[in-house]
């Protein structure tokens, strides 16, 4: 049976689309990782309480843009102080202490946002409405405005990593902590930064897909275990790696739900995750660009 | 022979330091003090524990027992980073060159700083591209790929940035050829002579006693003599007793 072209062309965009944001979402995880082997279990409540934020200042201010910078201030602020608290009296004991400390984070998070807010789905309305013509399809103009934002976002943070003077404090302490630290840099800073940033990456991409899917305590939950996926594949701690990994592994999944429904699509990034962990568990993009 | 005089005024001071790895004793009583620019050396057998005692004094190992004064400050306990800002740089044994960063983003870890001005950032650079015309070639290549001496270069350059009053400096010419040797002597003897004070570690005895005016030798983890340098020649039973097998 021949594939229709134009369904290619459809579910490439789609994948391109999902892939942006779960590049987001997973470049926050990834970097924590990579500087300081912590898995942040709580990354995907951290992208749950920046859709609430964004829904709570976009009810009051009617600005998208306003929601979108105030839940990823916020939300900054909140993984900063979660870092202080709970991981920094952490350094230099077993990292699954570190995993513990982050899963309980996860779990008063969620249970705080279903307290507060309560089980039924929110809505953050689109800023962007309308459609445009993709073949066959009316595609809408929103879903564009995902993709574009999510590489805007992420190709600025890869300028600042690169050029910025707090750039290179962080990639040098991803390198080696303790030289960094015997440079002058303050490594124990840096981490609170980095998971600040990380932070602030996973409100951002849950205020920009908040419109998509509603805004409920356990939205968080698939995006996240996604992109634990991406951070494995993309190499653990490989920020390119990453974005590379979540664009694929979408791509992937959009293709095949092409014959299966999507929530069997999923199965792929599995059977991605398992290959990877069984033939190149050092993950299938660069590892130097770490 | 005369015992040497220890320096009057210390830029640092260690008094009776001991660390553990785990439940080793690793330092056993370590006392040493070094003069503002004097350079000294500290010798002894391998793992007596002499780069301990440079970690140490870093902050990058903890001490159990004993005082580091830094300028008549006690600093035992001290994070890392505050000391490299306050003035204490250190050159590791294994180089320790940021691998993925280019040989100016190596130097911009030390250069990027509060206080710093763009003028003496560019006196700064200059300084060590004349020192090291080789790293000013390079500067816009991945410190991985450098060549040994390259990198021990590197990492002396890394810790001029913080223009600092002390270099903790562990085995610069090991695994170097003589030509690069001969030029880190040169770089000591410069260092020196800026004012700048170097602790010394090293297993090539006839460089110490050539750079150092002093001398400590380390035996089980302890600092268990010191002399003058210009009162040691290389086959001196001093050192043969803390050095020879
Ligand atoms: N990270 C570590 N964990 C456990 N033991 C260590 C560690 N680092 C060093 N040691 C041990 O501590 C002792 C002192 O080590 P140190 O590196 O200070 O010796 P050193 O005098 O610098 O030796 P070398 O001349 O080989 O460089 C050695 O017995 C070494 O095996
Ligand atoms: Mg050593």
């Amino acid at each position: 049976m021949a594939i229709p072209w134009d369904l290619i062309v459809v579910q490439t965009v789609n994948g391109i689309v999902t892939g942006m944001i779960l590049a987001l979402v997973a470049s926050g995880l990834t970097l924590i990782f990579g500087i300081m082997d912590v898995v942040n279990f709580a990354h995907g409540e951290l992208f749950m309480l920046g859709a609430y934020i964004g829904v709570l200042v976009l009810a009051s201010t009617g600005s998208f843009l306003l929601a979108l910078t105030t839940a990823s201030l916020v939300v900054a602020l909140i993984g900063a102080a979660l870092q202080i608290v709970t991981l920094r009296p952490l350094i230099g004991r077993d990292p699954l202490t570190t995993i513990l400390a982050t899963f309980g984070a996860s779990l008063v998070l969620q249970n705080y946002a279903l307290w507060q807010f309560g089980p039924i789905s929110r809505k953050i309305a689109e800023p962007v409405s309308g459609q445009f013509h993709l073949l066959y399809l009316e595609y809408p103009w929103y879903r564009l405005v995902i993709a574009v934002a999510s590489a805007a976002i992420i190709g600025a943070f890869w300028l600042f990593l690169k050029f910025g003077r707090y750039g290179i404090w962080i990639r040098a302490t991803t390198q080696d902590r303790v030289m960094a630290q015997a440079m002058g840099i303050p490594v124990p800073w840096v981490h609170t930064g980095v998971f600040a940033i990380g932070a602030a990456m996973a409100a951002a991409s849950g205020v920009l897909f908040g419109p998509l899917v509603g805004v409920e305590p356990y939205m968080g939950l698939p995006w996240v275990l996604k992109a634990f996926i991406v951070v494995v594949v993309g190499g653990m701690g490989s920020f390119g790696g990453s974005i590379a990994a979540a664009i694929f592994v979408s791509l992937l999944e959009s293709y095949a739900s092409i014959w299966v429904s999507p929530s069997q699509a999923i199965i792929v990034s599995f059977v991605v995750l398992i290959l990877t962990l069984l033939f190149r568990p050092t993950g299938l993009f660069g590892s130097a660009s770490r | 022979m005369t015992k040497p005089d220890s320096a009057a005024d210390p830029i640092v001071k260690v008094d009776d330091l001991h660390a553990y790895y785990g439940k080793s004793h690793v330092l056993n009583g370590v006392s040493l003090q070094v003069g503002r620019s004097e350079v000294v050396g500290l010798l002894g057998r391998n793992g007596v524990g002499k780069s301990t005692t440079l970690k140490s004094i870093m902050g990058l190992v903890h001490a159990q027992q004993g005082t580091v004064l830094f300028e008549g400050k006690p600093v035992t306990g001290m994070p890392a980073h505050k000391l490299a800002r306050s003035g204490i740089a250190y050159v590791p044994e294994d180089r320790r060159i940021f691998r993925l960063l280019t040989v100016m983003e190596n130097l911009r870890t030390g250069l990027d700083r509060a206080g710093m001005t763009e003028s003496r950032r560019h006196e700064l650079l200059d300084k060590v591209y004349e020192l090291f015309p080789i790293l000013a070639e390079r500067r816009n290549q991945h410190g991985g790929t450098l060549s040994g001496g390259e990198q021990q270069m590197l990492a002396i350059a890394r810790a001029m940035m913080l223009e600092p009053k002390i270099i903790l400096l562990d085995e610069p010419t090991e695994g170097l050829m003589p030509r690069m040797v001969a030029q880190i002597a040169r770089i000591i003897e410069i260092l020196h002579r800026e004012g700048v004070a170097i602790l010394l570690v090293e297993q090539n005895v006839a460089l110490t006693l050539e750079c150092s005016r002093r001398v400590y030798f380390m035996e089980k983890g302890e600092t268990r003599h010191h002399a003058a340098a210009a009162d040691l020649t290389v086959d001196d039973p001093v050192i043969h007793q803390y050095l020879g097998v």
